[in-house]
């Protein structure tokens, strides 16, 4: 029993095809609401955690502990002026905002969010293919920086969106190779690899033991995919002033914003997805949600720490350290899960 | 400049003077051939207050508030250097004691104005955190100001022929306390930075000075020092009392940004060595010559010339003032430390990445009060 089977049944009155349909409607708009929640929540923890990192107090004004200080400034942020720059191309730059949050969104829906109590896996969408569903949408997300970068007619946008696009061509053949390890671990105990709740269920061990090697690229790449220190070289706010988001203000600024912190929580619930366990923990049936939240946190206080502490890598060097360390690595973690998947067949 | 394309092959940047990372109001002409800066132009004066001028139009003990404002974060080593030539020129000797209470607060500030340095340079390398560690250890320095002399940083603390007023018990304690403290957290604030792989690949290498570049351009201070001279006001030409404490001058021989990142690390620990050593010998006295008590200072009349030099945290700050036999001086003119280092960036951001020229010029120390005045 999960979670759309319980509103198709609410909604059964209507007749099977149109409850399904109403079903699935549901469930995408409470992922949706999960995703902006998590976004909004993020914002504050990170502000909190921040200060207390950095031995301040943090917002503490705007409602209990300030936790209504992000609605106070997503407020602020609607009602500012839309300032658009000369010379710009105007539809890309205005969509650009929309693609970066879209994307992020959208991976919401695929995640496995694993089992809760009464209501049943939580998951939305059963796809066979979630893992090539998944890395797909999050392809989206950098369109939606060099977008922005190239239309808003600014050269520090199109230098952010110069060493973004570098950025990402050279973490992603490494992250995707990765991935293409974990497929074939899964595969050793499933016909379905691709199924993201078939990797979760899988995972007796957790994979991240079985690869410490993906684990770490995979982590690696997952905040350089957010680009946040040490490798935000889209934003590089010392040296481009804010990168390829230079030009933005108000609500699109807003959006890239969140963008940043919901892809912080997306890769940290990735990394437990794929190699942690997801959902797996004792009690999985009813507090699958919770193990996985669990882990989610975890990840995000880690990146959140690193995030904090480090200074920022050269692009050059980073460019370097993507093609001459990660992309070998994942080739010799590639080679260890053959070893381990053949050693398993035999 | 060689070039290999025609000049309108290479993008034109225009960084500053609002841009995060160039300290106040430094504008940098940027030619760039995709990452690579292949030619750097500082362009000054957007903070241009006409200090020099004003104190022409003063009299010679309200000028100290102009150099209060040039070197902000550093406040109480302009003052330093603006009465080193004005009490030469006015012949007036501070008491003993009033000069060791000088070189005491002249040292804090200096501590005050690395610190300030140190967090702006984490900001400039993407590091958010150590800013704030630092600016927690400055507010102890900037108590210390407030309890000697009623404000926080433009203090106008020394004055002709003295200090403003004497250190008493709470001020000594609250010295004492610091420096009992401050090395330790000093070290725990600088393991963040030294013991970070990605800042010392930020800084190894970057942004050599050689040092017969660095002495044609006539650039003093840390950078000089980093660069392997061994040359300091405090050792070459004392003033103060700094011929009676025992300290080092630490110099960097890898010339680049961790050199000098390193050397002003030392000089926080000097300082404190120094303040160390004042605490004990301050004599007790007068802490001000009664020739230039307050109804008299400004019918305090200079003729001649006097040149006073010191060493700010910056480099070597020098006040030439011209007396002609009246209550305001007829000429001031200061040779300002960060004016002379900031010129040699045009050589240092020769053929560097964008990252790696916000480096450098944060490791120059700017301060634009002081460059602009």
């Amino acid at each position: 029993m999960n979670i759309l089977n319980r509103i198709q049944g609410i909604l059964s009155p209507l007749g099977h095809d149109i409850s399904f349909a109403g079903a699935y409607l549901i469930e995408t708009i409470i992922a949706l609401v999960f995703a902006v929640t998590v976004v909004a929540g993020m914002v504050y923890f990170f502000r909190k955690y921040m200060a207390r990192v950095q031995n301040r107090i943090g917002p503490n004004r705007v409602g209990k502990f300030g936790v209504l200080q992000v609605m106070a400034d997503g407020l602020k942020l609607m009602q500012k002026e839309s300032i658009f720059p000369d010379g710009r191309d105007d539809l890309p730059y205005k969509i650009a905002p929309i693609i970066v949050f879209l994307g992020l969104i959208l991976a919401f829906i695929i995640v496995p969010y694993s089992n809760l109590y009464w209501f049943g896996s939580l998951t939305v969408t059963h796809s066979n293919v979630g893992i090539i569903l998944i890395f797909a949408i999050l392809a989206i997300m950098p369109i939606g920086e060099i977008f922005a970068g190239i239309s808003s007619n600014n050269k520090y946008a199109m230098l952010g969106a110069l060493r973004a696009v570098a950025k990402d061509i050279s973490f992603e053949v490494p992250m995707m190779l990765s991935i293409l390890a974990i497929i074939m671990i899964a595969s050793m105990n499933t016909s379905q690899p691709l199924n993201l709740q078939n990797i979760v269920s899988v995972q007796n061990i957790p994979f991240g033991i079985l690869e410490p090697i993906g684990l770490f690229i995979f982590f690696i790449s997952m905040i350089a995919r957010a680009s946040y220190s040490p490798f935000d070289m889209g934003e590089s706010d010392s040296e481009l002033v804010t990168g390829d988001t230079t030009e933005y203000g108000g609500l699109r600024f807003g959006l890239f914003y969140m963008g940043l912190f919901g892809t912080i929580f997306l890769g940290s619930m990735l990394v437990s997805v794929l190699y942690l366990g997801g959902g797996s923990g004792p009690y999985e049936s009813s507090l699958g949600f919770i193990w996985f939240l669990i882990k989610t946190i975890v990840l995000v206080v880690i990146s959140l720490t690193v995030w904090l502490s480090m200074p920022r890598v050269r692009i050059d060097k980073f460019v370097n350290f993507g093609w001459k360390i990660l992309l070998p690595l994942s080739f010799i973690n590639l080679i260890i899960t053959g070893i381990i998947v053949l050693g398993g067949i035999a | 400049m060689e070039t290999t394309k025609p000049l309108n092959k290479y993008v034109e940047l225009n960084m500053g003077p609002q841009h995060p990372s160039t300290h106040g109001v430094l504008r940098l002409r940027l030619l760039l051939d995709g990452e690579t800066v292949k030619k750097v132009e500082p362009v000054i004066g957007y903070l241009h207050r006409n200090a020099e001028k004003i104190c022409e139009l003063d009299y010679y003990c309200d000028s100290l508030l102009y150099f209060d404002r040039m070197d902000y974060v550093n406040s109480l080593s302009m003052e330093a250097g603006y009465l080193e030539a004005a009490e030469k020129l006015l012949g007036i000797e501070p008491p003993e004691r009033a000069k060791w209470i000088r070189t005491i607060m002249a040292e804090l500030s200096r501590i005050a104005s690395h610190l300030v340095w140190a967090g702006a340079y984490g900001l400039d390398l993407g590091m958010l955190t150590p800013f704030f560690y630092v600016f927690d250890l400055r507010e102890q320095l900037l108590n210390i100001f407030t309890e000697a002399s009623g404000s926080r940083l433009l203090t106008n603390y020394m004055s002709i022929g003295g200090v403003y007023q004497d250190f008493n018990d709470k001020i000594v304690y609250m010295i004492k306390d610091f420096i009992k403290t401050f090395p330790k957290k000093l070290e725990e604030v600088f393991n963040l930075f030294v013991k970070n792989d990605i800042f010392i690949s930020r800084t190894k290498g970057i942004g050599v000075l050689e040092k017969d570049i660095a002495i044609s351009y006539g650039v003093t201070g840390p950078m000089l020092r980093g660069s392997g001279v061994e040359y300091d006001v405090r050792k070459a030409e004392p003033y103060l009392m700094y011929d009676k404490v025992n300290f080092d001058i630490p110099v960097s021989y890898t010339k680049d940004c961790l050199g000098r990142f390193l050397v002003r690390y030392e000089e926080m620990r000097q300082s404190i060595k120094i303040v160390k050593q004042a605490l004990d010998k301050i004599p007790d006295g007068p802490y001000f010559n009664p020739k230039a008590k307050k109804s008299l200072m400004i019918r305090l009349r200079g003729e001649g010339e006097a040149y006073g030099r010191t060493e700010s945290s910056k480099g070597e700050f020098g006040v030439y003032i011209v007396g002609d036999g009246t209550v305001k001086p007829y000429r001031v003119r200061v040779r300002s430390p960060t004016f002379k280092n900031l010129s040699v960036l045009r050589e240092l951001g020769k053929d560097v990445m964008i990252a790696d020229l916000v480096a450098i010029s944060g490791s120059i120390d700017l301060v634009f009060g002081e460059v602009d005045r």
